[in-house]
């Protein structure tokens, strides 16, 4: 969990460093593309200077690449038969298409009921580490002055410093005893295992929004209960998306956790699952990529979906 | 007011949530035990996630029979060592055998099967292949073998009958095929060095084998402990040393640019018929043939030395079984276990799988691809490789890849021998 969080850290530097220039150019786009209709605005547009920057959209068509490519690959590759696999350089497109290895993948993991599992692991670890986190940080930041709260927050803030593997076996005997040897254990991990870095996020967050919002609001008798879910929360939004994001990818995408955790086979999470198709000695390729693909599809909604709040997520946790 | 009420619908939404992520996963997730219908339910944990659809049939049919046991197939294997820590291991098991597995066999994880009718249907020679790595409580018997592979030197029959080669019966033999090849400028072996631990399943491996006591020889520096230095009689530099010539002899039949390729690669090459052979065990057959349906192989023992009695092939013991101590569905697990015993599960298990039998009654191996090496299995004429004696701290397959690289055996030897003396050291080994 505490992997989750040190990849989360440069995940959330790195790709702000790289939308921000995207993010320039698109507002500077913004003008020129809405009114291609009209010729007037567009020759003012040119004559302000809007000039394309070309080096930086080289750039940034070759950083997009590094998507684009190893996407086509699991495209691809879902498709190949096994003897398509083993011919040519691997970047041709398969022909014939081989549509029936989705079906093949679907039935082999047992799709939906695994589905099922990580989509529910992965709902409710994101509306917990929303939860805890933004409440932690709440009361963090406004108790700053106290000793308590200080502590707390060193005392959250250290768990970042224990490598996950390290506890991963007292782990598994403590959730054992507990019962929560299954999904829901997984759950109360992944939000435990967040709420460290999250806090971090949330405490630099509010400590940005001014007291007097919340004056004003306690001027008209609200309690600090309906302070935090009419005034905070609201205003919370974008590092609400980042934390959402972050928890979304990091339990979507666990392996190790629900591998060595979850004890009843038919609860286990697809990523898991997926390794039916990697033997010891020989790998199935074509069946791994589509089961990959069928389990990548709604990390690509969400994020096709989400892409503002991505971007826009994704700088103010840049901004500490 | 207000405050209550906010209090009190927050305590709800926390509750339906909470009851929302436990109930539906709880209530799926009771554990495996005798249900209120009468069925017990195992847990069947299987090494190979290439086999899940052979035993789901094999369960199917196993249920049919026995209504009142129902079997649930894991093949998260990572999961074998957590369960062991919540202490709710599986109840029947499935693993490959060698080092790490005989470890456990030492702590006494599983039950003894000594008893069970259907573990006298073993061949003793394949029984001993799991005994000789050490016993719980000096005679138990902690798994039984279910499947071996014989691993040797897989052939192209088209390459050799075109260059009217026959197979090889001694080391000399197999140095003058390699020759003709080579003249006919084919590629004698194909080597993927860049995976060392081909290196260490093939070359060294099959070297050792067949010049020296394996078994034994580990039994003696295993029993020496960490007393071992490298003038004692026992050592890697007065057992190994003699062997390694040899060794760096197959590993220089290789094509050229051999350190560049790796697994995957020789197994489509050899499929293209690049080279007149491979040492892989048959494992590397499917995914040869999927390249190619067309291709001819075959399988013969590496002759390591002049005299074609000491001839022996390396075996692997790919899977064994085993029942979990403590279990409280013993009476089902024997039952299920038995079953899989049976020679109808066992032999046809090991026919689709182009591996060996280890009942007493095996049928004979017809497949041209292995029957190369049936006599040798029939009559146990096999070692289990010294790559799997080795304790997984010890980075063998690294060592042997350095020393295929830069052919420095004394280098090799004294590395050797000091790692294992730490290693020894660390962990009494």
């Amino acid at each position: 969990m505490t992997a989750t969080i040190s990849t989360g850290s440069p995940r959330g530097s790195g790709p702000s460093a790289s939308t921000r220039p995207s993010a320039g150019s698109s507002r500077g786009s913004r003008p020129s593309a809405g009114s291609a209709g009209s010729p007037g605005k567009i020759r003012r547009s040119s004559r302000e200077g809007y000039k394309v920057n070309w080096g930086l959209t080289v750039l940034m068509l070759l950083a997009s690449l590094t998507i684009i490519v190893p996407l086509y690959f699991t495209v691809a590759m879902a498709l190949k038969s096994a003897d398509q696999i083993g011919t040519g350089t691997g970047l041709g497109w398969p022909n014939p298409m081989h549509w029936e290895n989705l079906a093949e993948a679907f039935v082999a993991t047992n799709f939906p009921a695994h589905f099922l599992s990580t989509a529910l692991v992965t709902v409710f670890s994101v509306l917990g580490s929303l939860a805890t986190s933004s409440l932690a940080a709440y009361a963090i930041a406004r108790n700053w002055n106290r000793k308590f709260f200080r502590g707390s927050f060193v005392y959250l803030l250290s768990a970042m410093f224990i490598p996950f593997p390290v506890i991963i076996l007292p782990l598994i005997k403590q959730t054992a005893l507990l019962g929560l040897d299954n999904p829901a254990g997984v759950v109360f991990l992944h939000v435990l295992g967040g709420i460290s870095f999250n806090t971090l996020l949330y405490i630099a967050f509010v400590r940005a929004i001014p007291a007097e919002l919340e004056e004003s609001a306690r001027m008209d008798g609200a309690t600090t209960w309906q302070v935090f879910r009419k005034i905070i929360l609201p205003l919370l939004a974008p590092m609400n998306a980042t934390v959402g994001i972050f928890a979304f990818l990091g339990s979507w995408n666990d392996f190790l956790l629900p591998q060595m955790m979850i004890a009843d086979p038919a609860l286990q999470t697809l990523p898991v699952v997926q390794m039916l198709f990697q033997g010891e000695f020989n790998t199935d390729y074509s069946l791994a990529f589509a089961s990959y693909l069928m389990a990548m599809a709604p990390t690509l909604v969400v994020y096709i979906l989400s892409q503002r709040w991505v971007l826009s997520g994704v700088m103010r946790g840049a901004v500490k | 007011m207000n405050a209550l009420l906010s209090r009190r619908s927050l305590f709800k939404v926390a509750g339906v949530a909470g009851a929302a992520a436990v109930l539906p996963l709880t209530g799926c997730g009771s554990r495996a035990g005798v249900g209120t219908d009468g069925v017990t339910t195992l847990r069947f944990m299987q090494n190979k996630p290439e086999v899940v659809a052979y035993f789901n049939q094999v369960i199917k049919d196993f249920e049919a029979r026995n209504p009142d046991v129902r079997v649930v197939q894991d093949y998260n294997e990572g999961n074998f060592v957590p369960s062991l820590v919540r202490n709710d291991p599986p109840d029947v098991m499935t693993r490959g055998f060698a080092k790490e597995t005989a470890d456990f066999v030492h702590k006494g994880i599983f039950a003894d099967l000594t008893g069970l009718p259907a573990a006298s249907a073993i061949d003793p020679k394949a029984q001993e292949l799991v005994n000789s790595w050490g016993r719980y409580g000096q005679d138990e018997t902690s798994a039984v073998p279910f499947s071996l592979a014989a691993a040797g030197v897989i052939y192209n029959r088209d390459i050799f009958a075109a260059h009217n080669v026959a197979v090889p019966e001694t080391w000399d033999e197999f140095v003058a095929a390699c020759g003709t090849f080579k003249a006919a400028g084919i590629a004698p072996i194909y080597g993927t060095h860049k995976d060392s631990w081909t290196l260490r399943q093939g070359a060294f491996d099959y070297v050792t084998g067949g010049t020296l006591d394996v078994a034994g020889f580990f039994s003696r520096i295993y029993a020496k402990g960490a007393k071992i230095s490298q003038d004692a009689p026992e050592s890697f530099t007065n057992n190994f040393g003699p062997a390694l010539p040899q060794i760096l002899q197959l590993a220089a039949f290789a094509q050229p640019g051999a350190e560049t390729k790796n697994y995957a690669d020789g197994n489509a090459a050899f499929a293209k018929g690049q080279a007149a052979m491979y040492l892989q065990g048959p494992w590397a057959l499917s995914p040869i043939i999927q390249a190619n349906k067309d291709i001819k192989l075959g399988t013969f023992p590496l002759p390591a030395t002049n005299n074609p009695a000491d001839t022996k092939v390396r075996v692997n013991v790919d899977m064994v079984l085993s029942i979990a101590r403590h279990t409280p569905r013993r009476e089902a697990a024997e039952r299920f276990l038995s079953y899989l015993l049976t020679p109808e599960v066992v032999n046809s298990y090991n026919q689709k799988h182009a591996a060996f039998s280890p009942l007493k009654a095996a049928p004979a191996v017809v497949d041209p691809q292995i029957s190369g090496v049936a006599a040798h299995m029939a009559e146990g004429r096999y070692y289990q490789g010294a790559g799997t004696y080795f304790p997984p701290s010890v980075p063998m397959n690294n060592y042997i890849q350095s020393l295929v690289y830069s052919k420095d055996s004394g280098r090799f030897l004294a590395d050797v021998d000091a790692e294992w003396r730490r290693v020894a050291e660390r962990t009494a080994i």
